[in-house]
């Protein structure tokens, strides 16, 4: 199928179309000295510079809490009632490639041993419409983790922006060729377009992914001084993991009056001590740095292995959120300097 | 003043005096400051010091980081915001003076976040720029403590500053607005800011005086305070902690700086300083032998209902 252009002037149509239909469109939004994936009505509505957004868009698969279940408890038992997913047509417009391709990372992780059809109902109702990166910061590393900031894996359709400020689409995906198709009125042919050149990211020089790998592989390493030398600093909140496009980690907690209630899925985050706290008292991750070590065996070395998947899509969201500075690719450096 | 500090440092390792200096270093990049603990003497060159140092160190004294503790007897580098925390863990029996070696700074303020710093051509952090006023913290326009005021050494000359009467900034023109707001706006207004939260416990991890070891939001048995990000647990987990730090908060704003969704909590924060300064004329953060007002029970209070 030809590309397609859609044109910036068009996109109020396409909301309003998404929208009306009980749709919900997302899109980058300013919103209190950030920019975040945020539902919008309009193209007033959506901020169209930026690196990347503050959240990733995962909350619209995986959200930040959400009911499960019912409960009643009765003189004779309990009541438990399953809740259907409520999971509208979302479509995310201006998403980034790194957040586009930890999609499949998500899934890997809630299909595993389990249909989570909380998170694969959302999934299957969304359309990632992801814009190629012509701008990076500082933080963005994704060619240092081996994705590219125009690779189309996880997107639906990949528009590329013109010089005038309109988009180039192609669909990458059957839903994507669908959704084209779908609103075929807006998405016009394109013709003598000139595309802008992709931003050139320079993969951090030293990173070694197999080496990386080969350390953390090798549970001698486990107990170095290692950990504590690069973590020690770590505050311990969970800005780093809520912010990340592939961590997955939920809570179930039961909220409601003395007899009935409502079942929750919470975020949680590997960084907090709780996490790992057993009934008997005992942690075997007592200190903060023992938690961001899991955070870092979790990318590099859990999410490759068990699942094939990228742990790690080098956004960068972790080093800009961290408010101690502990950067995941000073760490990555050092552990590839490691022998 | 850099030079000064890791000459101290030094001396201080060497001696034996303390194990560890907390204190900053620069990242990677050299665009950005980032905790150091420096305990080889020959580490010292690590030791920074500039407008960039805004994070408070305290918080590693806490009882969160047994491992640090396990490195020994530490110093500390802290600017006069960060002291009065140490002075607040002191007076709650969170630490001793005498177990501690405090490396106290001169400053003239710091940047509120540090990825608003200039850079220089080479594109490393500008250390020869100015600090703008609307990049400076509201702590700074106020700050009753450039010159370190429980300290162990004073690093840096003198400075002669004096704050304002009238505490000025941001978040004390919010605070007005907000007094003249009906209870309905108000209402309003906090749920918008707490609608962005995550529930990601930054403004407690980073708080120094949030030392609890196991937090009322963590206690499950029941479950005290509802987790899940909605309105109810929302207000609830950001009002708590403002009660809880009542009388006690020292505006070193560190739980809004690390707030990933940009919640205004010092203005919180702030109106429960001011209503503990008119009801108590207590501020917190000066004298280690004194206790906070909300944990003490004094015969003499003015008011009779709890005789």
């Amino acid at each position: 199928m030809a590309n397609k252009l859609l044109k910036k002037e068009d996109l109020d149509r396409l909301i309003v179309d998404v929208n009306s239909k009980g749709g919900v469109f997302v899109a980058p939004k300013s919103e209190a000295r950030l920019v975040a994936y945020k539902p919008v009505s309009g193209v007033a509505d959506i901020e169209f510079e930026y690196i990347i957004p503050r959240n990733s868009f995962k909350e619209y698969m995986f959200p930040q809490t959400e009911v499960v279940a019912n409960y009643e408890i009765k003189k004779d038992g309990v009541d438990l009632n399953d809740v259907q997913v409520d999971a509208p047509k979302t479509v995310v417009f201006g998403a980034r490639p790194c957040d586009a391709v930890s999609v499949a990372s998500l899934r890997s992780v809630f299909t595993w041993d389990f249909i989570d059809e909380f998170y694969t109902k959302r999934e299957d109702a969304l359309v990632v419409l992801t814009v190629a990166c012509i701008k990076a910061d500082d933080e963005c590393f994704c060619t240092t983790v081996g994705v590219k900031p125009d690779q189309t894996d996880g997107s639906d359709v990949m528009l590329m922006l013109t010089e005038e400020g309109d988009y180039v689409a192609e669909a990458i995906t059957d839903r994507g060729t669908e959704f084209l198709k779908e609103h075929a009125d807006v998405f016009t042919n394109a013709k003598d377009v000139k595309t802008l050149p992709v931003v050139d990211v320079k993969p951090i020089e030293g990173v070694d992914l197999g080496k990386i790998d080969a350390f953390l592989k090798d549970t001698e390493h486990y107990d170095e001084d290692f950990w504590a030398e690069v973590a020690r600093k770590c505050a311990g909140c969970g800005a780093c993991t809520y912010s990340c496009p592939t961590c997955h980690c939920f809570d179930i907690t039961d909220e409601g009056t003395f007899n009935k209630g409502e079942r929750r899925k919470n975020w949680d985050a590997c960084q907090f001590d709780q996490f790992t706290l057993h009934a008997s008292g005992h942690n075997p991750r007592d200190t903060q740095y023992k938690r961001w070590r899991n955070r870092f065996m979790c990318k590099f070395n859990i999410y490759p292995k068990k699942f094939e998947k990228k742990g790690c899509v080098g956004c960068g969201r972790c080093i800009r959120v961290c408010a101690v500075r502990l950067d995941i690719t000073e760490v990555m450096l050092a552990a590839s300097a490691k022998k | 003043m850099e030079q000064q500090l890791r000459d101290r440092a030094k001396e201080h390792l060497t001696s034996g005096e303390v194990s560890v200096v907390i204190g900053y270093g620069w990242n990677r990049r050299k665009t950005q400051t980032t905790p150091v603990f420096i305990t080889k003497p020959e580490d010292v060159e690590k030791l920074v010091f500039n407008k960039l140092c805004v994070n408070n160190l305290s918080v590693y004294l806490t009882r969160k980081y047994p491992d640090i503790k396990a490195l020994g007897r530490p110093a500390i580098v802290a600017k006069g915001c960060d002291i009065k925390n140490l002075v607040v863990m002191m007076s709650e029996g969170q630490l001793k003076r005498e177990e501690l070696h405090i490396i106290g700074m001169v400053c003239d303020g710091v940047i509120f976040k540090q990825d608003l710093w200039p850079r220089a051509a080479d594109g490393t952090a500008d250390t020869a720029a100015e600090l703008k006023p609307e990049v400076t913290p509201v702590k700074c326009l106020n700050c009753e403590v450039r010159n370190p005021h429980v300290t162990d050494d004073v690093i840096g000359t003198p400075t002669d500053f004096t704050p304002p009467e009238e505490p000025t900034g941001i978040v004390f023109d919010m605070i007005d607005k907000i007094d003249k707001m009906e209870s309905k706006e108000k209402w309003n207004f906090w749920k918008e800011h707490f609608s962005r939260c995550v529930k990601c416990y930054a403004c407690r991890q980073y708080c120094s005086l949030c030392y609890c070891e196991r937090c009322i939001t963590d206690k499950n048995t029941p479950q005290w305070i509802e987790t899940s990000a909605h309105d109810r647990g929302n207000f609830a987990w950001n009002l708590i902690r403002a009660q809880h730090l009542t009388g006690r908060c020292t505006f070193c704003g560190e739980c809004e700086r690390a707030c990933p969704v940009n919640i205004p909590l010092n203005i919180m924060n702030q109106k429960m300083a001011l209503t503990v300064k008119e009801a108590f004329d207590y501020k917190s953060g000066f004298d280690p032998e004194e206790h906070p007002p909300m944990i003490v029970f004094d015969p003499e209070d003015k008011e009779d209902f709890i005789k």
